[in-house]
């Protein structure tokens, strides 16, 4: 009786479960990889401390560029490069620093506020990269195609997007949907989008470090 | 609590080992070289070898530790086969760069340092990743130039102002460097890479308009790093990058020093003062051009010795995996406007050098290079040397980095 009981909730939920896919445009109809699109559900959503994300270091860049993670995430930096780097954050969410060594380990940092986090190295000051820390387990990347699919329980949301080129109005980048069955939103971004400066991402092999 | 105090140990262990960095160089060539004795053996050729034999190119120690209150402490330590002084530091620099959330920061540094006008040096112990053979002026900033004293930098790094454009201004002043100018006045430009030490002595040809009591009554030797007037030099540069691709460097040096100031080694302060321009810009991601001018002017007692001086090198360097060819062409003038014309100062020359590189492993690289200089120097008459000498110098380099 009690394993019919089960089930009938598991098969409850999965009837409940529904496709969500959001599309991201420019103005120019490009489009547009790696924004984060996260969910926020009408209930608040305690995550407990286990995740581990990676910010890596690699040829004097943060590699991802952009780690989206849900709150009180454990973040791991190693250094994969060969020299010395000094990673740092002044950001609200989280200030801190960290000299990553060559050849050496540290312990992980815990990101337990929601917001976003602006990472630099104090040795290579041309490196940039970004920790959104959102307070849901509903969070994505958009793909090559500026998409990003969510299989998640039909609910109330809030849907928010953010990437450090858009430069919308918040309020247009902010959409509260009813989620009853499979839904394909579309946003169309206002604004030009900000330069990628993306050649930056070109390291240089003999960059004369500055300390 | 044996345990606990292993722990405790154990941790301090490795926090000195992971705040330490260390890198080391070894770097050993077979030469075939002309036979024109070389500055560094009291004679007049400008060629770092003068015989055909195995030589150690460099060997250095570069260690960074980091110190609290973000300082840093950099050096350099060398070990040379050649030269006067054969273990010594190049460089060791106290380093101060805060965090800073601004868009315009500042860092410092004091100490024996180079300033950063050259884009050809920008590998670990201000060596070339191009050629063995450096250009003229890099050479000559290599052995007799230095910064004893502080640096003060302002910067902004575009990427925080979402900008292409990256920039610095650099100030110093400085003690020491009082006899720059003299070796490229005497002896004309060189083209190596034996960089002067702290402490050290470069000789020279006994040139007898300088050495002679009748004439400047000069040793035939030089050093450096020696402070003879008791005044503080000055440099300002300016730093103008875009993204990674294209980067300026101007530099404005004035070591002040008073010429006619002289010490009991019979020494004198030149006042040597150059404009530098430095540029590089990277055509594709395996292939850049590198160039610097450098211009200006050195006096040594009253109008004793004057010479203006121009240097110009032009650089390509390309890569294909784990080899990189370069191929530099340097141009270098002298001319002396002074008041003792039996010291004649007058010299120039041009130089081709071509240099393959190749990284085998992480650690291990060869490499073969040809020099070739037309070089002329009027005061090699006096010692009964022809003026114009034509030298050249092939290498094969074996080099492990650690």
């Amino acid at each position: 009786m009690k394993i019919l009981f089960v089930l009938l909730i598991l098969f409850c939920h999965t009837s409940n479960a529904v496709s969500f896919k959001v599309s991201i445009s420019t103005p120019q109809n490009t489009t547009l990889p790696n924004v984060v699109v996260y969910l926020i559900p009408n209930k608040a959503v305690n995550n407990p401390i286990s995740e581990i994300s990676i910010m890596d270091q690699v040829n004097q860049q943060f590699k991802p560029h952009i780690l989206p993670i849900q709150t009180n995430t454990l973040v791991h930096f190693p250094n994969s490069d060969s020299i010395k780097h000094h990673v740092y954050s002044f950001s609200k969410a989280k200030k801190f620093e960290l000299p990553l060594y060559k050849g050496s380990e540290t312990d992980p940092l815990l990101f337990d506020k929601p917001g976003l986090i602006e990472l630099g190295c104090n040795v290579h000051d041309w490196m940039l990269g970004y920790i959104l820390v959102v307070d849901t387990p509903h969070f994505a990347q958009t793909n090559a195609e500026g998409v990003v699919e969510f299989d998640l329980p039909a609910d109330k949301y809030k849907v928010k997007v953010w990437h450090p080129r858009i430069q919308d109005n918040p309020s247009h980048l902010e959409k509260a949907v009813t989620l009853k069955e499979d839904t394909h939103l579309q946003f169309k971004l206002m604004s030009e989008l900000l330069p990628s400066h993306e050649e930056y991402e070109d390291n240089d092999e003999f960059s004369d470090y500055e300390f | 609590m044996k345990k606990r105090l292993l722990f405790i140990l154990f941790s301090c262990f490795h926090f000195e080992i992971a705040a330490f960095e260390l890198n080391g160089l070894i770097q050993a060539n077979i030469a075939a070289t002309d036979s024109l004795t070389n500055w560094q053996e009291n004679g007049t050729g400008i060629l770092r070898y003068d015989q055909d034999r195995a030589h150690l190119q460099h060997t250095f120690l570069d260690v960074t530790k980091e110190l609290p209150s973000s300082f840093t402490l950099h050096t350099v330590l060398n070990a040379y086969q050649d030269g006067n002084q054969q273990l010594g530091f190049s460089q060791a620099e106290l380093i101060y760069k805060p965090l800073s959330a601004d868009t315009i920061k500042w860092q410092g540094r004091a100490g024996f340092f180079y300033p950063k006008l050259s884009l050809e040096n920008v590998d670990t112990g201000w060596l070339s990743p191009y050629t063995y053979t450096q250009s003229a002026i890099n050479s000559w900033i290599g052995e007799e130039q230095r910064t004893a004293g502080i640096e003060v930098t302002a910067y902004s790094p575009g990427r925080v102002r979402k900008s292409p454009w990256s920039w610095q201004i650099r100030f110093a002043t400085f003690a020491g460097n009082d006899s720059l100018g003299a070796l490229i006045s005497w002896r004309g430009f060189a083209m190596h890479d034996r960089q002067s030490l702290y402490g050290d002595r470069v000789e020279l040809a006994p040139y007898p308009s300088v050495i002679n009591r009748e004439g400047l009554w000069h040793p035939n030797w030089i050093e450096p790093f020696r402070e003879i007037d008791d005044r503080l030099g000055v440099y300002v540069g300016a730093h103008l990058d875009y993204y990674t691709q294209t980067k300026f460097r101007y530099y404005y040096y004035d070591n002040l020093a008073d010429p006619n100031a002289l010490n009991q080694q019979r020494l004198y302060a030149w006042r040597t003062r150059y404009h530098s321009f430095a540029f590089q810009h990277r055509l594709s991601k395996q292939t850049r051009l590198i160039s610097q001018y450098m211009t200006g002017s050195t006096e040594m007692g009253d109008n004793f010795v004057f010479v203006d001086y121009d240097a110009f090198y032009l650089m390509l360097s390309h890569r294909m995996n784990q080899h990189r060819v370069s191929l530099r062409y340097d141009r270098f003038i002298v001319h002396e406007d002074d008041t003792i014309p039996e010291d004649n100062n007058e010299s120039n020359g041009y130089g081709i050098t071509l240099a393959w590189r190749y990284n085998f492993t992480k650690q291990w690289q060869l490499g073969l290079e040809h020099h070739i200089n037309r070089n002329t120097a009027v005061n090699r008459e006096s010692l009964n040397i022809a003026q114009e000498q034509h030298q050249q110098q092939s290498l094969f380099v074996v080099q492990m980095k650690f």
